[in-house]
This record gives structure tokens, sequence and C-alpha cells, in this order.
């Protein structure tokens, strides 16, 4: 929202002197976020009234003239230029070189200099007024006319912001920032905090009392949705520009203006915060009600829409129909029309949620409902009126007021809030004199009464729609009329209980840690929604699968039931830029099961803890990628401190390779899977050159150990001695048969474990064949052993394996 | 003869001093003593020379050989104690090979560093589900049924459960702050806590937009705590994650669930509170709402608001990654894009 400082000083005398940065400050410490505050004048440096003597013709243009103007310096300036109404003795604007101009007021602005134009040398420019950012105060009936501003009475030379009466301060306020303070969205709620912070007095409206007999017909229908409802009929008009002063103020603050009657609203809507509106009397059949409208009743809106009404729609109508939506926009047919000469104004209080329904039920926001939805008192009616009927006074001095009514069923009720003086005190760590607290919350508008341990509070009607009505309310406005900055720093005391020991937390952490530090993985983020060619690469079907209502896109409407389907999306994206890669990512999915209470008052859907990781290679050699995969997994639980994983056979994935794959278990039970991403669910998923193993596992299953459960053994006091071996087997023989095999041999011998070394297929290997070589370790408790005891240790292992498998050692 | 041994002892000297390693002093024994050598190539011609001569000369070629020996195993000695055997074109510059390196998130990272900073000032860390019905999203966070700020919060609701009562509509979480109800609820005050996560919000992103993003809000709730203690919290959190002292204000601000309200503003680091373009030349930065909890939140977690108070705040983590590292644009957090990721260690 724009504010004028001008304007605001009309309602409190705020002192020239003043810090324009200070009073910019103190208004964002204590009440609202002031995001700029910037002289209007700032606009129209090196722009001057100057006055045309003479119009001559340019010798090389026809359509271009060579003004002789006076621009208030000694010598005459010769200034080129295509305005279509120039004229001997008209006062224009002229831009003098090193003013900022847009062209045509079109671009950015661009910096006037001397030049010639067509071979005659031009003294700046003499500017139209949209060149200037005026057009909206001097409307120009065609593109070529020049900005006339012979009526001000300005010498020339006269700083164009002099003459226009510009030197006004702009506030630009965060409108973020007081969406809780319905009293803010004008000047005089903004002088009213001004006045309080600085103890200045506030500048009361006279209220206005009607003294004509007649009463308008006014009838509320729906008084919860209406509060109030001022209609004022007054003769004696006419559709005309406002003053200059009155248009130039509401152009200001960012308005466009338009005639006198809907200036006048606009303005008192600007200055006080209230919305107002005047339809055509002459158009208003017998009496103005306030109702419900009918389900298909027609509007045809100001801006010309046309809509059809639904029952939740409150309408201001006559005898015949609707004539203007409630708080949100008047009608087209029966607001001020270029024959206007008698009105009915309205002054009234709509209920802000019924607003707001409305003002989006036909995405219709003006600048009356945002106002009405922050509930707004039905007080400020009085505010409203007493300003208008001053305005209309004022520029129409022969007006009449020929019908009055003040319908009003609710009054705002204002809230009383009592205060424990020792609860402030605790909660602010400050007592706050009690005189101190009177006189500022005397200007805000609120009755304060003190008894020895309490303070009894009546909130002024403005901030009793909902703004302030606990204790801790009347706390904040304390503390911020105080000024937050002058509460000394307290610290923080603490009381032990025991330490913070939070083993799932750190788990986590340990897990994704591990993966990134140890295990040289890269974190990724993605989004908790699916797209539907990645959920087809994972999922066997979407049973089981939630989905968004209005998801951000129609393809992406399945919310993440596993970590896979945005996975395979993180590989396409990366397969460009990198032939190898290794990413994971911990996040929530989410099941449509259970519906389980954890916490009072709400069943939600199963939400499970997943990890989810791939290892991407552009390679042929899926063994040693899958391996590389595995070995980081298998050894995760040694770095965090859980039971080890073991890995089976049970259930092949739907996205898995149909020979690469294993799940992987934790004390028993499936927690998660390992295996190739399938060619067909790579294809469906657009992953193009890359082979990817893929790893998802259920944290939530995981079991960090209490403490650490290392445990010592006591160094072997004889040597353990390595041992290789290496034999020919059948190639569909794994490993891990050929480890229990060989491990059979290690009971209560000498033994001690068998670990893989290597395995080889190729050239010198029989087809169906693979070498595979392993490490024995063979030792004794008792000696060191002999060359030949650990031969026959080996030869041993080597005979278990050969009735076993037909190996054969080579 | 006797000017041709001379001359071999003094040359042998010099080849044997020049000898840079091991190898080459191998070399240079086989040149002047081995079979070939000079030194036996001299012997050799001992027997052709007159008889008389034989014994002297005989004598003398012993002699230099006996010499050179010497020299040779002298040398092979200082060599050996002295010299490396590495040869000398050996580039040290090399870089180094490294083990792969992956890393964290950005936002975990700064997300850890909060954690850390927070859990030394005693502070537990809890998260709660990310889909939540509109009760815990809404209703008992002091948003009453048709508020503006619910619609402000444009939220994901989820096919099949977009309409009932608040217990049966669910979304994706639009805040974290139903955290807050859900620990007080199961735990005993006082308390101290902090609640990151990501939140949903439907709108259209842009450079400064996202539909998913990180929050991190914590929470003291003890009997008569002041604001101002709260103050000197952030000021000690930022301290620790920023590792300098860092200029901490707080101004009236508006959020339902707090009340009073503050926006917290930091000094701007870039140009020290100077202004710049970074701060919109005002030198302060805002980092994040907070206040008091709103008398019903605590009442929704089943606390007395006049015994109970608190601090509340909630810091945008994907603004402060983006402030600290210069990143502009708030979508390559969830981009997967390792040519960002990578970055961050």
């Amino acid at each position: 929202m724009k504010l004028s400082l001008n304007w605001i000083k009309d309602y409190v005398k705020i002192p020239d002197d003043m810090d324009l940065t200070r009073l910019a400050y103190d208004l964002t410490m204590s009440t609202v976020e002031v995001e700029g505050a910037e002289n209007l004048a700032d606009q129209f440096k090196n722009i001057v009234v100057g006055e045309i003597l003479e119009v001559l013709p340019h010798p090389n243009a026809d359509k271009l003239r060579v003004c002789k103007v006076n621009v208030g310096t000694e010598d005459i300036k010769d200034i080129v230029c295509g305005g279509s109404n120039l004229e001997a003795g008209m006062k224009v604007v002229v831009a003098c070189p090193g003013a900022m101009v847009r062209w045509h007021g079109e671009g950015d602005p661009v910096e006037i200099k001397n030049a010639k134009l067509r071979g005659v040398q031009s003294f700046g420019m003499i500017c139209a007024a949209v060149e200037v950012g005026l057009a909206d105060l001097f409307p120009a009936s065609d593109d070529h006319e020049i900005m006339d501003v012979t009526a001000f009475d300005a010498k020339a030379g006269t700083p164009l912001a002099d003459a226009l009466d510009l030197n006004d301060i702009i506030l630009e306020i965060d409108n973020k920032s007081m969406t809780n303070r319905p009293d803010l969205w004008g000047h005089y709620g903004i002088a009213r905090e001004l006045a309080a912070l600085y103890d200045l007095p506030l500048v009361e409206f006279d209220p206005f009392v009607p003294n004509v007999s007649e009463v308008y017909d006014v009838r509320i229908e729906d008084t919860e949705r209406c509060q109030r409802y001022i209609g004022a009929k007054i003769e004696g008009l006419g559709v005309k520009p406002s003053p200059f002063l009155m248009q130039s103020r509401i152009w200001r603050v960012g308005m466009r203006p338009i005639n006198a009657l809907v200036d006048i609203t606009n303005y008192v809507m600007l200055a006080v915060g209230q919305p107002t509106h005047v339809f055509d009397s002459d158009h208003i059949i017998d009496h103005i009600s306030v109702r419900r409208a009918g389900e298909g009743e027609k509007l045809q809106l100001l801006n010309d829409k046309d809509i059809s009404l639904v029952s939740d729609d409150l309408v201001i109508a006559d005898a015949e129909g609707a004539v203007a939506l409630a708080g949100v926009m008047g009608g087209a047919k029966d607001s001020v029309l270029p024959t206007t000469d008698s009105v009915i104004l309205e002054i009234a209080n709509f209920e802000s949620r019924g607003v707001r329904r409305t003002a989006q039920r036909y995405d219709n926001r003006t600048e009356a409902s945002s106002r009405y939805e922050k509930a707004i008192d039905a007080e400020r009616c009085d505010q409203a009126l007493s300003l208008a009927m001053k305005l209309f006074a004022e520029l129409y001095p022969d007006m009449k007021l020929v019908a009055f009514n003040d319908v009003y069923p609710h009054k705002t009720k204002r809230a009383e809030i009592d205060v424990e003086l020792d609860w402030l005190e605790r909660r602010l760590g400050k007592r706050i004199p009690e005189e101190v607290i009177s006189k500022k919350f005397g200007i805000m508008g609120y009755d304060v009464s003190f008894t020895e341990d309490m303070m009894h509070i009546v909130v002024p009607t403005w901030r009793s729609t909902g703004d302030v009505s606990e204790k801790c309310d009347i706390m904040e406005e304390v503390a911020r009329m105080y000024g937050y900055e002058n509460f000394e720093a307290t610290t923080i005391t603490t009381s032990f209980d025991s330490a913070i020991n939070q083993l799932d937390y750190d788990l986590t952490r340990k897990v994704k840690e591990y993966l990134a530090f140890r295990s040289g993985m890269q974190e990724i983020f993605t989004y908790p929604w699916m797209s539907d060619e990645c959920v087809s690469a994972i999922m066997p079907s979407t049973d089981g699968i939630l989905a968004l209502a209005t998801p951000p896109s129609p393809t992406e409407k399945y919310v993440k039931c596993s970590l896979l389907p945005n996975i395979c999306r993180a590989i396409v994206k990366n397969e460009r830029n990198f032939d190898e890669f290794d990413i994971y990512e911990e996040s929530l999915v989410f099941i449509d099961k259970n519906y389980t209470e954890k916490y009072k008052g709400e069943a939600l859907p199963t939400q499970e803890r997943h990890l989810g990781c791939a290892f991407v290679a552009k390679t042929e050699d899926i063994q040693s990628l899958y391996r590389h995969a595995k070995g980081i997994i298998a050894a995760m639980p040694s770095y965090t401190h859980m039971e080890g994983f073991t890995f089976t056979r049970d259930e092949k994935p739907f996205w898995a390779d149909d020979v690469v794959w294993q799940n992987i278990c934790l004390n028993g039970k499936r927690i998660g899977d390992i295996a190739l991403l399938s060619k067909k669910s790579a294809l469906t998923a657009g992953i193009k050159v890359v082979s990817a193993v893929l790893v998802e596992l259920n944290i939530d299953e995981f079991v960090p150990f209490r403490s650490r459960t290392n445990k010592f053994t006591h160094l072997a006091e004889y040597p353990i001695n390595d041992y290789d071996i290496s034999f020919l087997v059948d190639s569909m023989v794994k490993f891990e048969e050929i480890y229990t095999a060989a491990m059979e041999k290690a009971k209560g011998g000498l033994l001690r474990g068998v670990s893989f070394v290597d395995e080889y297929k190729g050239k010198q290997v029989p087809a169906g064949k693979k070498s595979v070589t392993i490490r024995l370790a063979v030792g004794s408790d008792e000696k060191t052993l002999t060359s030949q005891e650990i031969e026959e240790v080996a030869n041993g292992v080597m005979k278990k394996l050969q009735k076993t498998f037909g190996a054969e050692r080579r | 003869m006797k000017e041709k041994l001379e001359a071999l002892l003094r040359e042998g000297t010099a080849k044997i001093e020049a000898a840079a390693s091991e190898a080459e002093l191998q070399e240079v024994k086989v040149l002047l003593l081995g079979k070939q050598g000079s030194v036996t190539e001299l012997l050799k011609e001992i027997p052709k020379l007159d008889v008389a001569l034989r014994p002297e000369m005989g004598k003398a070629v012993n002699n230099v050989k006996n010499l050179l020996s010497e020299q040779i195993e002298g040398r092979r000695e200082t060599l050996k104690l002295k010299a490396s055997e590495i040869a000398p074109d050996f580039d040290f510059t090399l870089p180094g090979t490294t083990p792969k390196i992956g890393g964290l998130h950005p936002i975990t990272q700064m997300c850890y560093d909060l954690n850390d900073a927070f859990r030394s000032m005693g502070f537990e860390v809890f998260s709660g589900p990310e889909i939540t019905s509109e009760y815990y999203a809404f209703d008992n966070l002091n948003f009453p049924p048709n508020h503006p700020a619910r619609e402000s919060m444009d939220t994901y609701w989820l096919e099949g459960h977009d309409s009932g009562e608040a217990n049966e509509k669910l979304c994706l979480r639009p805040h974290l702050t139903g955290d807050s109800v859900r620990y007080m609820q199961t735990h005993k005050p006082p308390y101290r806590f902090v609640y990151p996560g990501r939140v949903y919000r439907n709108e259209t992103t842009d450079a400064r937009h996202e539909r998913a993003f990180f929050q991190y809000e914590a929470l003291i709730v003890d009997k008569d705590f002041t604001y101002t203690a709260g103050k000197v919290m952030i000021k000690s959190i930022l301290q620790k994650v920023f590792g300098k002292d860092v200029p901490v204000r707080m101004r009236a601000g508006f959020f339902p669930f707090v009340e009073p309200g503050f926006e917290i503003d930091m000094g701007c680091l870039v140009c020290g509170g100077k202004g710049c373009s970074v701060c919109k030349h005002v030198g302060w930065i805002e980092i994040m709402p907070g206040g008091t909890p709103h008398p019903n939140v605590l009442r929704a977690a089943g606390l007395d608001p006049d015994e109970y108070t608190g601090f509340y705040v909630n810091i945008g983590l994907d603004r402060l990654v983006m402030m600290r590292y210069g990143v502009d644009d708030v979508r390559l957090f969830h981009s997967t894009d390792l040519r960002f990721l990578k970055q961050f260690r």
C-alpha cells in the first residue's frame, strides 16, 4: 500500500524536521514494514514549466515545429516539438538536459540531452503527460497532445514538482505486514500509529449530523452479513473532474482519478479505510435492500463483467433487482453515469468472510473487498460519513441532502481485557511505567484504568474485530510502543533433567553421513510427487498410491510411495553430464493404508522413512557395479551401529533385472531390495545409456544399538596365515555356496576364515566354468604352523569343494 | 705407464665423485675395476713389461686399484645415507589421488549446522508426518475456518481426502507448526525442541518461489520466558552457524500462531550493514519470523497460557543457504542436478 506523508499530516502534525529515515525505521520496528520512502518530486528533477513565446515552422520537417520557449533562464530556448496543440502563450512541461523521461510513455526512462533534430538544435524536450508519468492526471485526447499546465499559476522556470505541488514523501508499506490490522488500511490509521509513537495529537473527525427529516428507505435483510448501512440521497451534483489536489492525492497512492463523484468515494476510502459507493439515484427504484442474491440472479459489474449470482452472495438491490455486489463492486447500470446529478451514497459495513468468498468466487478482488476482508469495525462508517459529506459540500456548494438513513443492527462490541501487572512484568522482563502505558494507549484509542495490581483495558472498536482480544495482544501493544529495542537482553535459564539421547535421529544422520563422506555418494532432494512414466517404470500398478487433488501437472499427480521413481528421474537428468555417479535420497514415502491415529484427532496414512540409492555407470561390467553397490550397503551397519544386513533371494522387485537382484534383510525381516534396474524399466523411465543398480531400504526398520557393541578379543599369539587357492567350478555355482561348503572345514580346526579374492571367466577357462580364487585364513592357538600343516588345511578345503561342486584346483 | 696410471686415478676419482646414484656408481665401478675395466686392462699389460719394472708397476697398479675400490665404497656409503633412490625428475606437483567424494545436500548441511547449534543448547530434534490433517495444519494453530491465511498457504490436498471435517481432510503439510502441537501433546513441559522439514505450497514457481521448500522451526516453552531471551537464543545460533557475531533486530510482525509476533532481521553479511543490493540497501535481511506462541496454540497442546509461555522461530532454510552462498534460484535445490549439488562440501 502506498501512503502520502502530506496526506497523513492532515491528521497528525508531524514536525517538518522529522528525519524521514527515522520515521520509516520506527514504523517498521513497531507497526508495519516500510519498504520504501521516496520523494515524489525526485521523479521530476530538471523538469520545469516553460512558456511558449512563439511557434515557428521547422525548416526541414512538416510535422515538427520550432518553439521559442522561456524556461526561466536569461535566454530564450529553441525546442523542437511535434505536439499537435502547441500555441504561443501556452505553459508546457520542459524536460531540460539531465531529466529522465519515457519516450512516448514506453520503455525505461532515458536521460534528455541537447540534440539536433533534423538539423535544428533543440534544448531538451516539451513533454506529453505520458512521458513524465502524469497521464492519469493530464489525460491526452490524442497521441501528439502536449501536456498543458497553463491553468497552473506557475512562472516559467518553476520546477514542475513545485508547480503541481508534488513535493510529497510516498511511503510504500508491505501489505503482508498488516493483514491483521484492518485499522491501518488508510492514511488515518497510520497517522494514529505515528501519533502514538511520537506522542502527538491526532485530529478527530466531527460527527456528521443529518439535518433532514426524510428517511431514506434502507432494508437490511441479512443482519449477520451487513452490520450497518448508511444511505444518503444527495441532489444538486453532476459529473465533473475533482479538484487537482484530490486527483493528485488519489493518483499518488496508486489509484486513478475518474470524476468528482467517484473520486470522493475513493478519497474517503484511502483516508479512513472505509469503502463507500455512490449509486445514481434516478436508477435506484423505490428503496435499497441488502439481501442474499437469488440463485442465478444476474448482475453486470462496473468492469462490464456479467455474473450469475449464488445465494451465498450478498447484494445491494432496489425494488427491481441487484444493483451491486456488496463490498466488492458496484453494478454497471446503476452506479455513476455521465448524466448522474443525484446519488445515493452508501457507507456500509459488510461481514469479512462473506465478502472474501464472493470476491474469490468471481475472481474480483477490489480495493473495497480487500479492506472488508480484514474485518472493519462498524463504527468507522461515522468517520467516512463525516469526511464524505464534507467533501460533497466542498466540491458541490449547491448540493442538498434530501433523505438519510443509518440502519445499524450490530454495533461492534469493544473488547475488554484484564491484565495482571505482575504477569506483564514477568513476560516483558521489565516494568513499564503506568503513565507511559496510559499515554500511548490513550492515543491509540484504548480506555485504560489501573487498580492495584491490574490493568483494565477497553479496546477501541477498530481493534476489536479479532485483532486485539487477549492479554498477550495487550502485551504486544505495550512492548512495541515502548520499543522492542528498548528491552535489555535476558539470558536463557536451563533446567537439567537428562542428556539428550536421540538414537533415531543420530542413526539417520549417520546413514547420510556414511553415504556422503565414506562412500562418495551425493545426497539429492526430489519433490514428493512422481512423474507417470517413472511410476510405471518402478511400480507394478498404481493401487495404494496416494494422489494430489490439484497436482503441479496432470502427469505428476501420484505422491511418493517409493523413492525409486524420482531417483530414476534424477538419473535421466544427470546421465547427460556424467558417465558415473552415485546418489541417494532420504525421505518419507506415503502409502494409502493403515490410517492409524498416532496423534490425537487425526488418522494418517502410512508414512515410512526410506533411503533410496542409485549406483550409476556407463559400463558393461555389471558384476563390479553390483559389488560396488552391495559393498557400500553391507558395510553401512558397522558405521551406523546396528545389526548387519543379510542378502536373500525371496521376491524379485518389479523393476529388477531377472538375474541381478537380492532382497535385503535385517534380523530376518525384509526391509529393502538391491537390484539392477531392468532394461525395460530403464527405458520406460527414459534412461538412455547408463546402467543403474538401485537400492531402497526402509529406515524406520533400522534398530540402532543403545550403545557401542564392540568386543575385545585377545590378539593371536601365533601367526594367522593367508593361503590362496584357485579352482575351476561350474559358472552357476555361487560364492555363498562355496563359502558355506569351505567353512564347514572350519569347525574346531585350523581354518579361521574364508574370503573371496577373485573370479575369472574368459579365454583360459572352459565354457560354462569359472575360475575362483579364495583366501583361507589358517592358524592355531598353540603353535606356529608349518607350511605343510597349512597346505593340509587347504587340501582339505579343496577336497570338500571337489566333492560338493566338482571343483578342480588350478 | 706411470703417467697413464696417474691419469687413471685422477679420472677415476672424478667419476666416482660424480656418480649420483648407487646404480651410476656401479657403472663406474665396472668401467674401472670390471673384467674389461681400465685398471684391469692395465694389470693385464704388466706381464708385457720389462721384468725389472714388473714388481714396482704391479704394486703401483694394485695400489691404484685399492684406492679406487676404497673410494667407490666410501662413495657408496655416502650415497646410501644421503641421496634419494628416486629419479630427480619425479613430479611432486601432480595432484593427489582423491577418494571418491560425495556430499550432503546443501540444505541438509545447513540443517545439521543448526541442529548442532540447537542441540548444544539442550534442544531435541523432532520430526512429524508430512501428510497431515487439516486439523493439525490449521485448526489447532489458531487459524479459524475461512481464515485468509489458510488461502495464502495454497495447500496440496490429497485426492479423495479433500473434503469433510478438518480431521478427515488430508494435505501435504503447508508449514511445520503442526509438529509443535504434536510434540507438546506427547511430551511433558518445559519444552525445548526444533522440528526441521520440508513443506509444500501449491504455487507458481520462479527463481524465488518453490512448491517444496525447507523450514526450520524451534520452540521453547517454559514458565515466564521473555522474548528478549529469545533474541539471545537467535544471536547465539547465528553466531554458531556463521562463525561470527551477527547483529540481530526484532521488529513488529504478524503470524497467526504467535502473539506478539516478530520479523527477525540479521545484519547483511554481504555489506556489513552499509547497504547493498542483497539487502535492498537497508543493511538488514529478513531471515525469520518468530514470537511468543499464541495462547490458542498452547491450549491446543493442553497447556495453560497463563502459566506457560515461550519463544518460537521459523527459519527459512532455503533462503539462508541462498544467502550464505549466493545461490540465485531456489529451484536448484530440488533440481537433482549434480553440477549444482557437488559444489557444496
